[in-house]
This record gives C-alpha cells, structure tokens and sequence, in this order.
C-alpha cells in the first residue's frame, strides 16, 4: 500500500513539474510601460566591454540619458560582435529590443530590412546632426532611412615608431616598399605587420585596400558589377588578390597569420614583437590603454596603405567607411521613447564628443568643435588622414555582398592568402556564393 | 502492485514525460528541419518552398565534402587511436591497484572535467607558432622552432589531437568501469590454468568487454559526426575550409551566411548520416551466436513452410 502512495506521489510530482515547465508564458513580457509609469527600454549593443573605449562612450550617454529623465529605465544587452549578430537574428524572429546596434552594409542590412524589424527614421530630424556628406547611404533604402552611423573606420597600419627610427627603416611610399621593408624588418628578428587573419575580415579590408589603390574611383563600380553577376574576373580583382598573396610570399604577417585571432594579433604589435599592425581607426584608443606599455603605447603612429605600381588611387584615397550604427526596432513598443533616446544620443555634444574624447576615432559626424587640444599625436594623425584624403573608398567589398558572400569570401581569402588555392578558383569560389 | 502497474492511466503517466520529451525536444525539430530544408529561408521574414534544391547544391559543396572527410578522420581517430589506447589504460589501471589506481584514473580523466573552451584556448596557445609551448619546446632542444602547426596541411592533424586526447578520459573511465565489473573469479581461474597476462587479456578480458566496447565505439563514431565546440573555438573551421566539421559547417551556413534553409537541409543530411553509422556499426558488433541463432531458425521456418 505504501508503495502505490510513494507511485501515485511520484507520477504526480512528474506531471506537475511538467505543466511547471510549460506554463510560464505571461511573465516574460515585461517591455513598455509599467503600471508605476516607468519606461523600460530595451538597449542590444555589439559592445561587452562596457569600462574602455566605445563601450565605455555608449554606457556614459545611457547613464546621462537615465539621469535626465527619471522616469525611463534602460536595460542593456551586450554581446561580442558574432554572438550579437546570431542573437539578432533571434530576436528578429521574437521581437527585438528596443535600440539596437547595427551595420550599414548590405551584407548585414539588406536582409534584415527586407524582414521589416527596423523602424523608419525621419531624415529631416537629423538636418542640424552635422553628418557627414554620404555617412547615411548605407542606412539609406529606398529613400527611406534606417538607422544612423556611429563612426568613420579608416583602414591603417599602425606602426612602432620608435621600433622604426632605431632600425633606420622608413614609412614605405609604394607597395613595393612596404615589402621590401618587410624583408629588412624579418631579418631584425621582428614580424613585420601582426594580421588577424584568423577571423577573415581584416585581410577582405586589407584587399578592399588594394583594390582601392589599384582601381581608383572604378572601385566601388567593380565591386557591386562583380556581386550582381557573381563574375569576379575583373583585372582590377585578380591584381588586388596577387598584390595580397605577394604580401604572404614575402613574409609581410607573422607566421601563422591565418589562424590567429584579433586579440593575438593585437597582442603581438601592443607587446613589440611586430613592428606593424593593419586594422581600423577604432583600435586608435591603443594609446590611450593603460595595459599597454607606455614606451610602446606613447609611440604609436599610423599610414595608410602605400600606392601600388601603375594603380589609379592615390596616397590619398585612403580606404574609410562608415559601418556601425544605431535603428530602433520596427515592433517596439515604445517607439517614440525609443528614437527620442536614439536622437539624444546623436546629439553632436554626445556620440562625437565623447567618443573624441575616449580616442576611439572618428564618429561619422563633424568632430571640429570637440578638439580639446589634448588629443594623442595618434588620434589628431587620423583625423589628418581623413581630412586631407581626396577620396574615401566606401563599404569594403567583403560587406558590400550578401552574408553568403561575405562567410565565403572571409574564409577563402585565408586559402589564396596561404597558396592553398589559386586566384582564379579564389574569384570564381566568392563569385559563386553571389547567387 | 501488480494491480497499480497495470492500470493504463499510471503507465501513460510514467510513459508520457519521456515521450512528450522526445516528441518535442527530438521529433518534432527533425521534422521542422526536414519542412526548412525545402526552402530558401533566410531566418527572416518570409520564404519560398524551392524543392530539391538545398540538396543538389548540398551535393556539389566542397567545403561539405571536406567537412564530411575530417568527420570521417576523426571517427577513425577515435576508433583506431584513441579507444585501444584507453581499452588498454584501462586494463592497465585494473591491475595497478591501490593509490596508483585512483591517481592516474583522476589524472586521465582532467581534460574531461575542464570546459571545452578553456581546453580549446589551452591548445591556441601550445600550439601558437610566436610564442607557443610546442616551438618553445623544439627550440630548447636546439631545433628552429617557427612550426605553423595551424598550416592549411597540417592544422587538421592538429585539431584531431586536440580532439583525441580530449575524450580520451571519458572513453578510458568507461572501459575501466567495465574492467572491473568483470567476475574476478574468472582471472583466478585462469591463472591457475597457467594463463600469461596477455592470453587474459585477450581471451577474457576483451571478450567480456565487448558490450561496453561497442556502446563506447558507437558513441565515439557518433560525437565524430557531431563535433562541433572544440572545432569552432580552436580555429573555426580555418585556415581556409581545412578543418571544417559538420557540424561547424552547417551553424555557419544557417546562422552566419544566412542560409537557414541550406542549414537545415544539411541538418537532415546530417541526422541520415548518423543514423547510417549507428545501424553499420550495430551490425558490425551483432553477436555471432546470435547470427548463427538467428540463421538457424530462419532455416527451420523456411522447413516448415516447405
């Protein structure tokens, strides 16, 4: 008798937990307004490290923003750039957040505003928000506008200059120094440029690069004909590709390149093993980090890619775009709070200010009031760059195709980078995935 | 008793969470699966029912072949290197007694108990060509010591010993569990009749240990299949396509190139393959006792029908 009790007892307990675990639907939407009048917006950021750079700039404006008007909550959502755009895609299926960070470029935005999860702006709120000329075309479909730019990325390589004057090597002017000057730099026991080539993107910058250099004003044309009709057989493309390969050959990136990852790379140049290290603006803060040596971090300077022989861009057509951003989410519900908060933080004296003031480079928007006459020789040396360049190239090509196209091409490049595949299968393999 | 056992309502009861659990958690994603792999879905918003499609292009993928090939690698890894390795650790720990036995049995089985990631960052820095502990040992004993172990031809062996010498523990402790599980009765026995270690071995030990052998090998030949953590952590599939598994291949596909469709349909291509390998490999192990049993009595039935 005691062991049918103890049954039954046991067989209820599993069917109780089980209608547990179906049954706690209604308290999991608590977005919007609650009953004590309090807004709760939902902010999903693509920048964890809340205490330095970028982060630190977005979390300082939430916390103005909350301060000025008691009444809003804002809870952030932080995650590392591929966790952030797989949970994305997530939430675009459940509903999103409120403010989220994105990207102008077609390989992130094309699809997510053809699924209609982001909200239409008003562009003529944004007249006197000193954007730069073009910064909002990526977020532009349709003539409808979709979200706003953060920054200005500019690819450079970072370079030791202290490293440089005691070896007696020299800035290259043409590619062709650049690799020759590689050579002198392995011969001193030193890499010459630390490459994140473990993730991809970097070396597809490095080749946007090239292209630019070797094509000119053709570039962007060439990119999004290439990306239409999936035919990457341009010269143009075959040339930037050899020119990428060459840099491998003459032993330009540390051994291994292909498989190491941003923060190795980072590591290697920020410690002095590498005398270079090719990345965007935004690791400008670099001096600025304490973690770094001072005799390291207080000598780091910057160029732009060198020309290359008979190529139609100049030392001043540098390659720069404006990626990431902000929209607020199509289905919020509070909407209004949403963009009144989005629009805060694009105030001139906010986003800019702050992120010039963090050194974590150029925003997309007229930074000229905001000098403070304390800026690192490596901050004001980028925004001369920018200001004296004659052209900027756009969106790299790895971000100008659909996602496909950008996961094959982010990783064939490390294949013809190393040699394991030839250029023409590289072109053909990345012009396939366009279709 | 008897009488509450046969009462349907407390069987269903009893039944029911299992099978709802596999209904929902197992069933119903495969046959979700199987719908998207019709489709050219994006993972957002809408989608068109395209066919065959996914699985034509599935068929002519050469970064899925290659996925397939390491998959294939490291099932063969797994059953000619490292499972005698740990069958015959096992056997060896049996007999080492005493403190020995539990130290190096907790020894062995560390790897398993440390988090995949931090093994996975372990490896990236023994095997970093700049300032690795693999070059850093070549170098002390006078080599170069500038080895790419992550080099498009050779990051593949790079990964499968990472992989190996993970689950090494996990396969030794069950063998070890079945070792001693084993009537001591039957070593005396043997030793009385005069029988060297290696005849124990062979003619005892691994016989007896057959069932836990093909449970173990089964598991092995299916977690080949679906290697996924270690692999994305380590290199992501790179240089290149060179160490992409499966599994890897398929979460890129669906959740970064935005192919959800594709994804799924390698999904389903995937599921087929495991559950080829399960049936081959129970085939391989079926008894052939009850092979012969199973003859015979296909031959009396055929009798009995003439």
């Amino acid at each position: 008798m005691k062991k049918k009790i103890v049954s039954i007892m046991l067989a209820v307990a599993m069917v109780a937990t089980m209608a547990a675990g179906c049954g706690s639907k209604e308290s999991s939407s608590d977005g919007g307004a609650s009953e004590d009048g309090k807004v709760t917006l939902k902010v999903f950021s693509n920048l964890p490290d809340r205490k330095n750079g970028q982060g630190l700039v977005e979390q300082t404006i939430i916390d103005e923003y909350m301060k000025e008007n008691p009444d809003v909550d804002i809870k952030v959502e932080a995650l590392d750039e591929e966790a952030y755009k797989t949970k994305f895609k997530a939430y675009s299926m459940e509903g999103m957040p409120d403010v989220v960070s994105i990207w102008g470029q077609p390989a992130f935005l094309d699809e997510v505003v053809d699924a209609g999860v982001l909200a239409e702006l008003n562009q003529d709120d944004y007249a006197d928000y000193t954007f730069v000329e073009g910064s909002l075309n990526g977020y532009t479909y349709d003539g409808k506008l979709y979200g706003l730019p953060r920054n200005t990325d500019v690819a450079v390589f970072y370079y030791n200059q202290k490293m440089f004057e005691e070896n007696g090597w020299e800035v290259p002017e043409t590619y062709d120094d650049l690799l020759a000057l590689a050579g002198k730099i392995n011969d001193a026991g030193v890499t010459p440029v630390a490459m994140d080539g473990g993730d991809g993107w970097p070396m597809a910058v490095y080749l946007s690069d090239l292209l630019y250099k070797v094509a000119g004003d053709g570039y962007a044309d060439i990119i999004s004909n290439a990306i239409e009709t999936g035919d990457f057989s341009a010269p143009e493309l075959e040339e930037a590709t050899q020119l990428l390969k060459d840099a491998v050959d003459a032993g330009l990136f540390q051994n291994g390149y292909d498989s190491q990852d941003y923060g190795t790379a980072q590591n290697l140049f920020t410690n002095g093993q590498a005398a270079m290290y090719y990345m965007g603006s935004w690791d400008a803060s670099m001096a600025l980090n304490e973690d770094i040596p001072e005799d390291i971090r207080t000598n780091i300077r910057v160029f732009t890619m060198p020309v290359v022989k008979d190529g139609k861009g100049t030392a001043t057509d540098i390659a720069a775009w404006n990626g990431g951003g902000y929209a607020v989410s199509a289905n919020s519900e509070v909407k209004d709070e949403a963009i009144k908060f989005l629009n805060y933080m694009y105030q001139p004296d906010k986003l800019s200010k702050y992120g010039w003031e963090n050194g974590v480079g150029m925003s997309a928007q007229d930074q000229t009031d905001y000098m403070t006459g304390e800026e690192t020789e490596l901050q004001m040396q980028i925004v001369d760059l920018v200001n004296n360049s004659t052209s900027l190239s756009g969106t790299p090509i790895n971000d100008c195709g659909p996602s496909a196209f950008k996961t094959s091409i982010e990783s064939e490049i490390q294949s013809v980078s190393n040699g394991t595949t030839s250029i023409e299968d590289f072109l053909s393999t990345i012009g396939a995935s366009c279709k | 008793m008897k009488k509450l056992y046969s009462n349907k309502l407390v069987i269903l009861s009893l039944v029911l969470p299992g099978l709802l659990l596999f209904l929902f958690a197992i069933l119903a994603p495969i046959c979700l699966s199987v719908y998207y792999g019709f489709t050219d879905y994006s993972g957002m918003g809408t989608y068109n029912m395209i066919g065959f499609e996914n699985y034509k292009t599935l068929l002519h993928d050469a970064t899925f072949r290659i996925a397939l090939r390491n998959s294939l690698y490291l099932a063969i890894g797994f059953v000619f290197i490292q499972h005698p390795l740990a069958l015959i650790t096992a056997a060896v720990l049996d007999k080492l007694g005493g403190r020995g036995e539990n130290f190096f049995r907790c020894v062995y089985f560390i790897p398993n108990v440390i988090s995949v990631a931090v093994i996975a960052y372990l490896w990236k820095f023994i095997y970093n060509p700049d300032f690795g502990l693999l070059n850093n040992l070549i170098k002390m004993f006078g080599g170069k010591g500038d080895i790419n172990w992550f080099d498009s031809n050779t990051a593949i062996w790079a990964v499968l010993i990472v992989l190996i010498w993970h689950g090494f523990g996990w396969g030794m402790l069950i063998y070890y569990t079945g070792i001693k599980n084993i009537d001591p009765v039957l070593y005396e026995a043997a030793a009385i009749d005069g029988a060297n270690q290696k005849t124990i071995f062979l003619r005892i030990t691994l016989p007896l240990m057959k069932p836990v052998i093909q449970v173990n090998v089964t598991m092995a030949v299916i977690s080949a299949l679906k290697q996924m953590e270690t692999v994305y952590l380590l290199t992501n599939g790179g240089p290149g396509n060179s160490t992409q598994f499966t599994a890897n291949y398929l979460y890129q596909q669906a959740f970064k190139a935005f192919k959800y469709g594709y994804g799924n349909a390698i999904g389903v291509v995937f599921i087929i393959i495991c559950l080829i390998a399960t049936v081959v490999l129970n085939k391989i192990f079926e008894d052939r006792d009850e092979k012969a049993i199973k003859k015979l009595e296909k031959a009396r039935r055929k009798g009995a029908v003439a």
